[in-house]
């Protein structure tokens, strides 16, 4: 138990990462495979702030005197996350404007049907 | 001396202009990525004299490394971003015609955009940083696919879309990893303090960046959307995504093998890769019709064989290699741009709608002629000193195993020539009609061709003109312990 007690954000994560890329492999309809994707990319950012997170830790700031850096969570994680977030959101939007697009087009979402160029 | 930064934030301010100058004038916003790349080739070629004595490192943010965001501009990242800036100046003149439909205006920032991504990568001293440049990258070619928006490039677009997101989603995972191995993002602490840390825990997290990058540079595995992306897309964003996105990608993965982990065993593996994306590459593209797709799996095999010549890992093989990317940027985006009008006049990307286009189109056809001998690596043009460095430093290695691969590398090369001269034997051996009209491209689009035709030949005329400056981008390479102190001081 203690195992899964330490390191149980690491597990939610790449359980998370798994998920996504089982859901991005596994499924034929677009909507899905980008819903994988946003699974994926959220399993990501839990795994880099349990990179710096720390048990009873507090916010990285000098808030009152007498606190020790030693205490805090690691800040670095959290900016990545952030500017990961962000590149996250840009690559969904830009997918479901694709799929948006391909559905107008093809009038189907379904990656088995939508086979014009081979691979 | 000028601060390496502006080389991406000039661009960058740049391409977020351009809707506002398209306000103005939809005329007007044409010319604004000409202006930005212009400024790029200028200052970078300033540059690499200065990064050649001593590499140029700017810390952002008035910090000291590794808590700043580095940017090391030394002479392989200024040579990189000297051709970014040329191929992209070349593209951006020829597209002033070209581009004619749908929001040009869109197609010019996201261009601009797509370039300011590869200087980034390659002139940044930071992983994650490189991370970010990555994704402007990558989203910016995305959309470039898609831009004509008929069934083949939307979904070429949705096919490079997930498959890049997954390749960006392992290497931030390896670089969370990474981070949380060594508690820095800095390039250069980690190749001081990576070599302390067990080589198991490394094994990961690097082999996680490296199938990361080795999507976006279309390495074996992992290139199934490129013959796809790159033919669906209009023939500028070809030439670029051919000349350019694919070379960087390859860059950040010789950076993060050589310099950042200094990872001697993996290179034998990146030889074989090489070669194996090598012949895959050719003889896939030995068996295509149309032309664009031929181009796109051509570029496969050349990466295949930049890879290859760069991880055999001496001084004259990097060099080689280097210049073997050279060559192959100035080529493909010949072919690309000349194929661009022959598909416009012809109507068609098969190549035996081709046939008898010489006739009608002389100049455009000699250049793809003169690009396509170059690529294969027929003197005088630049890719036989490229091709000869390779040879002559892969035998030099000695051993029987360079000598079987380097004979299946110059198989892959007689693939290579015979399908670029059953090309150019339809465009010129093959007529259809006697008295064809002659119907040029336009002068705009004849223009940077001819330029970057003229640059092949002096190249391959006088190799040793770019040779002493790549020769010292190898020992940039080779050398971690100076990258190291010329970062950390």
């Amino acid at each position: 138990m203690s195992f899964l007690h330490d390191y149980a954000y690491y597990i939610g994560a790449f359980g998370l990462i798994f998920i996504g890329l089982l859901v991005v492999l596994a499924k034929h309809n677009l909507i899905k495979v980008i819903i994988g994707l946003s699974i994926l990319d959220t399993g990501i950012n839990l795994f880099l702030i349990s990179v710096g997170y720390l048990r009873n830790g507090t916010a990285p700031i000098f808030s009152r005197p007498g606190l020790d850096a030693s205490g805090m969570v690691d800040p670095v994680p959290q900016a990545l996350v952030l500017t990961a977030i962000v590149i996250g959101v840009a690559v969904l939007a830009l997918a479901l404007g694709i799929a948006v697009r391909l559905y107008r087009e093809f009038g189907t979402l379904d990656l088995r049907k939508i086979k014009e160029l081979r691979w | 001396m000028v601060s390496p930064a502006l080389l991406v934030a000039v661009p960058l301010g740049l391409a977020f202009c351009v809707p506002l100058v398209g306000l103005a004038s939809r005329k007007a916003a044409r010319f604004v990525p000409i202006v930005a790349c212009l400024f790029n080739l200028i200052v970078s070629l300033r540059l690499i004299p200065h990064a050649i004595e001593q590499p140029i490192v700017a810390n952002m943010g008035g910090f000291t490394p590794p808590f700043s965001i580095t940017l090391f501009a030394g002479p392989l990242g200024l040579i990189l971003s000297a051709l970014i800036a040329l191929a992209g100046f070349v593209v951006s003149i020829y597209a002033v015609a070209y581009i004619d439909k749908g929001s040009t205006t869109r197609y010019h920032t996201l261009f601009l955009l797509l370039l300011v991504g590869a200087t980034g990568v390659v002139l940044t001293g930071d992983i994650f940083n490189l991370f970010v440049f990555f994704e402007i990258l990558c989203i910016s070619s995305y959309a470039l696919v898609a831009y004509l928006g008929d069934r083949g490039g939307l979904e070429a677009a949705a096919k490079y879309l997930i498959q890049g997101a997954i390749g960006s989603g392992l290497l931030l995972t390896g670089i969370g990893l990474l981070y949380g191995l060594t508690g820095t993002l800095n390039m250069a602490s980690i190749a001081a303090s990576v070599g302390s840390i067990g080589t198991v825990s490394v094994f990961v997290p690097m082999a996680l960046i490296i199938a990361g990058l080795g999507v976006e540079a279309a390495i074996f595995p992992l290139n199934a959307w490129l013959p796809d992306a790159h033919s669906s897309a209009p023939s500028t964003i070809s030439a670029i995504l051919s000349g350019i996105a694919i070379e960087v990608g390859l860059y950040a993965v010789v950076r993060v093998v050589f310099t950042m982990f200094g990872a001697s065993s993996m290179l034998l593996f990146l030889v074989f890769l090489g070669t194996l994306t090598l012949l895959v590459g050719e003889m896939c593209a030995f068996a295509q019709s149309n032309v664009k797709r031929m181009l796109a799996y051509s570029s496969i095999g050349q990466i295949g064989l930049i890879l290859f010549a760069i991880s055999i890992a001496s001084s004259a093989s990097i060099a080689g290699g280097l210049f073997q990317l050279i060559t192959h940027t100035l080529s493909k985006v010949v072919l690309f741009l000349a194929v661009g009008y022959m598909i416009y006049r012809s109507g068609s990307t098969e190549i035996s709608s081709l046939e008898g286009i010489g006739k009608r189109m002389p100049v455009t056809s000699m250049a793809f002629v003169v690009a396509a001998f170059s690529l294969v690596g027929l003197p005088p043009f630049a890719g036989f000193p490229s091709k000869f460095m390779i040879v002559r430093a892969a035998v030099a290695e000695g051993g029987a195993l360079f000598l079987v691969l380097v004979a299946l590398v110059l198989v892959g090369t007689v693939i290579e020539g015979a399908y670029f001269f059953r090309v150019i034997q339809a465009i010129f051996f093959k007529k259809r009609d006697e008295k064809p009209a002659r119907h040029e491209a336009p002068v705009a689009a004849l223009v940077p061709i001819l330029v970057v035709v003229v640059l092949i030949i002096a190249l391959g005329v006088y190799p040793d003109a770019i040779t002493g400056a790549l020769n010292s981008a190898a020992s940039e390479l080779l050398e971690r312990a100076h990258y190291v102190r010329s970062v950390l001081g």
